[in-house]
């Protein structure tokens, strides 16, 4: 799918007001929606001395209202979805959503009566990390990916090993 | 001067350039696993779809639907079938789409 010279042009702009609006500090908001921790470890990883992800630029806040960033995971119970939809209202425009693990990725839990399934479901998502957990390396990679400042590779990627001829 | 100060610079830990640089340990994950097309047959995808624990392996006719985002890298495809199934190192995977997640293997092993 090849997007129009107006699409390119308007993702382009998006992508400009994003970086001028957040400057050059991002601060992200944690959400646990049933996941087993497993992410948050990785997430909590972030901040240790190997990954220092300050010198990035990105931030925890404990507060939605002062987040830019929704790093959700878990694969969004239903009893939760109330909270999801508040903290995403809470959180001040321009906004991004990332959807962090296999869980909210719809890869772990079937959609039934006690779980969405996936986050997606509930938040309009903006990125998504695959990964049982996503390492830490992935998260940052994925931070990159949201705000623009590191390319995708996945489209390009075909999984097939040998270039396709083995 | 705390010992473990020490410690760390004589074995030279220090903070990841990643993503500027590539990070050392980023070969020692767990990663999606890539396919061997011609090692694949039709009774061998039956056989991974059943291995996998997650909805991340279906098979359409000579197509083996490999849904990288529901993949938990648990190894246990590459297990069952080490010829056609091996670590793909992939870990930057990252996407704003949810359906370029979604990869079609085509399965060569059943062909003269």
């Amino acid at each position: 799918m090849n997007p129009s010279l107006d699409e390119a042009e308007a993702a382009r702009r998006l992508r400009d007001t994003i970086a001028a609006q957040f400057g050059r500090s991002l601060h992200i908001r944690t959400l646990d929606t049933g996941s087993c921790a497993v992410c948050e470890q990785e997430i909590r990883l972030l901040s240790a001395p190997h990954y220092d992800l300050h010198r990035l630029g990105f931030f925890f806040t404990p507060a939605p209202r002062h987040a830019d960033l929704l790093l959700v995971t878990g694969p969004m119970v239903r009893a939760f979805e109330v909270a999801a939809r508040k903290t995403y209202e809470a959180m001040p425009g321009p906004k991004v959503v990332v959807a962090t693990g296999a869980c909210a990725l719809g890869g772990v839990y079937p959609k039934d009566p006690f779980v969405h399934g996936d986050v997606g479901q509930v938040l309009p998502v903006d990125v998504w990390i695959p990964g049982c957990p996503p390492s830490p390396l992935a998260l940052l990679h994925g931070l990159g990916v949201a705000v623009g400042r590191l390319a995708e590779k996945t489209p390009g990627l075909t999984f097939i090993a040998d270039g396709g001829q083995g | 001067m705390p010992l473990w100060f020490i410690r760390g610079l004589r074995r030279g830990v220090v903070t990841t350039r990643y993503p500027a640089r590539p990070d050392d340990s980023a070969a020692r994950l767990p990663t999606p696993p890539a396919f061997r097309p011609g090692q694949l047959t039709r009774e061998v995808a039956d056989r991974l779809v059943a291995v996998c624990p997650g909805p991340a392996l279906s098979r359409r006719d000579d197509t083996l639907v490999f849904d990288v985002g529901a993949c938990t890298g648990c190894g246990r495809c590459a297990e069952a079938a080490p010829d056609a199934v091996a670590s793909s190192g992939e870990f930057e995977l990252a996407t704003t789409s949810r359906s370029v997640l979604i990869k079609e293997i085509p399965i060569r092993g059943d062909e003269p």
